[in-house]
């Protein structure tokens, strides 16, 4: 039996599943102690289940994000390397940020040597503000590490942590490499203390079994492997809910996932199995990183979203939350009042329900059935309306090949797949909005938790090999090797595998279940003087997420 | 987050999977470090900067400027029809007031080709300025449009398609003609009857740096550019005046393209050549989509700079100030008022052509009428080594009646005559029409 555990803004869902099957499933409201909510919940959920049944825990937390968004970072100090550009002064993050000499072009060669005073200088004027942890990015460190490793051991060992930028992605964006450095950085000590105190909470319920923290990309990393590069398990609710559509439903075809909660609807798309991914990276807070994650975008709309009139007698959903549902004693109107008004749902006073969907439509003299109507096709009208901006953007991303260009490969979904709270209720409302055909899966309110619980480990690697300057790098691995000039994309793929399956295993993975997909396969002819004189490669490879062999879909 | 003073448009089209041929310098190669730069900066992720997917131009856009012999399927690859739609795509961007300004950073690119095209020159094909230009006008109404061309080699293609309109004004600053192919691009090279003086020449010497073409651009361009008032002004953007650039002997750097762009502000560029792709290319485009975005350009360089670059000679600036001496004397001081003395004559003139890449040569009779009312009717005769004998009549957008009526006119005639092809193009009627002739 795994338990899988979701945790949302104001509710936490947890789940005991079992090849196929959920057995048990709870809400745990989300208190400001994630620990403590942690722990309720897994008790409640528990209840006097022997705790030896339990074979996988895996989790989604907000600690990172909360940590983020409500600026509760450890101070981290950091230390960039560029040479010319934009200026690195733009990027300047956290309370000491310090720029020192010395440059790498873009294919990784050596242009000035790095100014190992002014790192020293850096580094004590880090320290004299008691900083413990501390950022090290070159610009074009993913092409070679040099700069960064130089930076790491002449800092030495007076931190409690150092991140080094080339580990956090190979992705090129230097920018992007400092704030995901700097997250890593200033995360670390909370991961850390984040972590034990999970640990301890669970050797204290003797759930000994492996536990794994969900990440935004879809998949999981072991409890004890998140402490290094701690951002990348921030955000992983809407991964969650993805993760779940695909554990409860086939995903045949092309297809959208909604998922509405009390708050908001987060949309995601799901191409025969396989979900998209954001091409640049995750942004948590006001912080751009090189976190991979799934595509997913949030409106500002749920059950629990305040109805108002708006300019012109509009109906305006969104985004505020009053609180609960009036008839559930809360101060404002809200979708889910609409529902009960209707009888579509059964819980809370209806009368305060009909009362409140009455006063909402009195200037306009529309009753309270006629204004219930309304706000529900309101609501599904902005879930379209976003869901095509969604589908507009996806679209419009650009490429760079000839082949590309001409094959159509516009995403239109040829379903939708809604899940959340209130989910049966809207469907017919959005399915007519969408004018698509929707679907309910079971356990939609809970398919959260569900995908937390059966999410595999994923991981990625970035390969580049130019084999006129005879190299192969994999930053993510900090793996540098000299090639022969007659190192070819062949033995690119064997490397890239190799490395990747290892990273996965290191993460936790089963063996069974490395399934490696090459998202990005480029080979270039070097040219100089009119002669191949060498070849560029460069490989994107990474296992995409999936559900673990235990669950079976049914 | 960062932001552009000017929001700008970036069409990025690198044709990763497309060369002339297996070691051609325009090979598949040529863009990507420029993109690894592009992405290392971050400049995409900057609030103002937006790029935009490229989408294919079709043969009507290019039928507006060019007569393909023997059609634009035989002349053209998928390449170039995308390569031009990314110009366009600049172009709507701009317009429909999306942005600013745009960057087309496409490849392959187009300013040596030609009004006629039997094959491929200097690289080019298809001209993706000239067929933007022409889009603007036929889906924006815009009539008055300036090219400024700072690729290092004349841009010969450009010049020969706006050689007789008066209402495109056509500047190239590049590499003295005699030291460097196309051979072409003197200041005597001024415009065809109907359109003296708005064909403007700058050939620089060998050795020009960033205090000559920075001095040339305030002292000539800019003037040129203020008297002519165009509504819309293109930067045809080769980056091989570059330093570090193996072919040409030019002294230009990312900081000067830089500077260059900042102070030109044109609304559309358009990457044209520039085969230093790793130690020139990337460091260039960096400059120009920061001058575009009006960020500031003082920390633009190569690593290499301040090692390798040279002030350029003092003997050269005084070269420079002279040249530029004349130019302003022939073209602001004493520029001639546009009224031909042999109203409604056809003038003539024969040429040869030759077309590196494919080897083609191409002998031309050209006749235009002479007009003060329009850009005149223009009729083509071209013959090629390849066995093509065509005749090919444009009558431009605007024509006045009696340029109407010569057009077609000729184009009636030359369909009796001994050509392989006859060709229309119809800017008045939007008629473009091509027919076997009696050859
Ligand atoms: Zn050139
Ligand atoms: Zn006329």
């Amino acid at each position: 039996m795994i338990l899988g555990l979701d945790m949302g803004g104001t509710q936490t869902d947890t789940v005991l599943v079992e090849r196929g099957r959920v057995i048990r499933a709870t809400k745990t409201p989300t208190g400001d102690d994630l620990l403590e909510t942690l722990r309720t919940a897994i008790d409640h959920t528990l209840g006097d289940l022997d705790p030896g049944a339990i074979t996988r825990l895996a989790f989604s937390t907000t600690m990172a994000t909360n940590a983020i968004v409500q600026d509760q970072l450890e101070p981290a100090g950091m230390i960039v390397s560029a040479g010319p550009g934009m200026d690195p002064a733009w990027f300047s993050v956290g309370p000491s940020y310090h720029i020192v000499d010395g440059c790498l072009d873009h294919q990784g060669y050596e242009v000035k040597p790095l100014d190992r005073a002014a790192l020293v200088n850096a580094v004590s004027r880090i320290r004299e503000k008691q900083i413990r942890v501390l950022g090290l990015v070159g610009k074009f460190s993913v092409r070679n590490p040099l700069h960064e490793l130089q930076m790491a051991e002449w800092v030495g060992d007076v931190f409690l942590h150092k991140a080094l930028g080339h580990q956090v992605s190979g992705v090129l964006n230097f920018p992007r490499r400092i704030t995901t450095t700097y997250l890593n950085a200033a995360l670390y000590p909370l991961q850390q203390r984040f972590s034990e105190a999970l640990v301890g909470i669970l050797n204290e319920k003797a759930l000994k079994a492996p536990r794994y923290l969900l990440k935004p990309d879809g998949g999981t990393v072991e409890l004890g492997k998140s402490d290094a590069l701690p951002a990348r398990t921030a955000q992983s609710g809407p991964a969650a809910s993805v993760m779940g559509a695909l554990a409860l439903d086939a995903c045949k075809g092309t297809t959208l996932i909604l998922d509405i909660g009390g708050t908001t609807t987060d949309m995601a798309v799901i191409l025969e199995g396989v979900p998209l991914f954001n091409p640049h990276g995750i942004r948590l807070g006001p912080y751009q990183t090189l976190i991979r994650s799934l595509l997913t975008h949030s409106l500002g709309i749920g059950g629990d979203s305040e109805v108002r009139m708006g300019k012109n007698d509009q109906l305006k959903i969104g985004p505020l939350r009053k609180g609960r549902p009036m008839a559930l004693g809360g101060p404002a109107p809200t979708p889910t009042d609409a529902m009960i008004a209707l009888n579509l749902l059964d819980v809370g006073e209806k009368e305060a329900a009909v009362g409140a969907m009455a006063t909402l439509g009195a200037p306009l003299g529309m009753n309270g059935k006629a204004v219930a109507q309304t706000v529900l096709t309101t609501m599904a009208e902005s879930i379209a309306e976003a869901v095509e901006a969604f589908l507009y953007e996806i679209n419009s991303q650009p490429v760079y090949t000839v082949h590309e260009v001409l094959k159509d490969t516009k995403i239109d979904p040829t379903s939708v797949l809604i899940m959340g709270g209130p989910a049966p209720q809207i469907t017919p409302y959005v399915g007519d909005a969408l004018e698509l055909p929707c679907r309910v899966p079971p356990h939609h309110d809970v398919a959260n938790a569900v995908g937390a619980a059966v999410a595999r480990v994923t991981t990625s690697v970035t390969l580049q090999a130019d084999t006129q300057r005879g190299t192969v790098i994999i930053p993510e691995a900090d793996l540098e090797q000299d090639v022969s000039h007659r190192f070819g994309l062949d033995q690119a793929l064997i490397l890239g595998r190799q490395v990747l399956e290892e990273q996965a295993r290191r993460m936790g993975a089963e063996h069974e279940t490395l399934e490696v997909a090459v998202t990005e396969k480029q080979l270039f002819n070097m040219i100089r003087q009119g002669r191949i004189t060498g070849q560029n490669i460069r490989l994107k490879m990474s296992i995409i997420p999936g559900l673990i062999p235990h669950w079976i879909r049914r | 987050m960062i932001r552009a003073a000017r929001k700008t448009g970036l069409i990025f089209f690198p044709a990763f999977d497309w060369a002339i041929s297996p070691d051609h310098p325009e090979r598949e190669e040529r863009l990507l470090y420029t993109q690894d730069q592009v992405l290392e900066e971050g400049l995409l992720d900057i609030g103002g900067i937006v790029e935009y997917r490229v989408r294919p131009a079709g043969f009507e856009d290019i039928r507006r400027v060019h007569f393909c012999v023997p059609d634009e399927a035989a002349v053209t690859t998928e390449s170039h029809l995308i390569s031009a739609g990314g110009c366009l795509m600049a172009a709507d961007a701009v317009q429909k007031g999306e942005v600013e300004s745009a960057f087309a950073l496409v490849r392959p690119p187009g300013h040596h080709a030609m009004r006629v095209v039997h094959g491929n020159r200097g690289f080019c094909n298809i001209n993706i300025e000239a067929i933007m230009i022409e889009y603007l006008r036929e889906t924006y109404g815009i009539r008055k449009v300036a090219v400024v061309d700072t690729d290092c080699h004349h841009g010969d293609g450009t010049q020969d398609i706006y050689w007789h309109d008066p209402n495109t004004l056509f500047i190239s600053i590049h590499q003295d003609g005699r030291t460097l192919y196309p051979g072409s691009g003197f200041p005597e090279e001024d415009g065809g009857p109907n359109a003296k003086g708005t064909t403007v020449n700058i050939p620089l010497p060998p050795g020009t740096g960033e205090e000559g073409f920075l001095y040339v651009l305030d002292e000539l361009v800019m003037p040129l550019l203020q008297a002519f008032d165009p509504e819309i002004v293109i930067n045809s953007a080769g980056q091989d005046n570059h330093f570090n650039d193996p072919i040409t002997n030019m002294n230009f750097s990312a900081q000067g393209y830089a500077r260059l762009n900042a102070r030109l502000k044109p609304d559309i560029a358009v990457l044209e050549g520039g085969y230093a792709v790793e130690n020139a290319l990337p460091y260039v485009n960096v400059g120009i989509i920061m001058a575009m975005a009006g960020l500031d350009i003082s920390t633009v360089k190569e690593p290499n700079y301040d090692q390798d670059y040279r002030r350029q000679r003092p003997e050269i600036t005084n070269y420079i100030e002279q040249l530029a001496g004349g130019l302003k004397r022939r073209f602001l001081r004493e520029a001639a008022p546009r009224t031909s003395d042999r109203e409604g004559e056809v003038v003539e003139r024969s040429r040869d052509i030759y077309y590196d890449t494919d080897g083609i040569h191409e002998r031309q009779h050209e006749k235009i009428r002479a007009c003060s009312e329009c850009a005149g009717a223009l009729s083509i005769a071209s013959t090629s080594n390849r066995g093509q004998h065509i005749l090919a009549v444009h009558i431009p957008p605007g024509a006045c009646k009696a340029c109407r009526d010569t057009g077609h006119r000729w184009y009636e005639q030359g369909e009796k005559g001994p050509f392989s092809h006859v060709y229309l193009q119809d800017r008045v009627n939007r008629v473009y029409r091509q027919a076997g002739g009696q050859g």
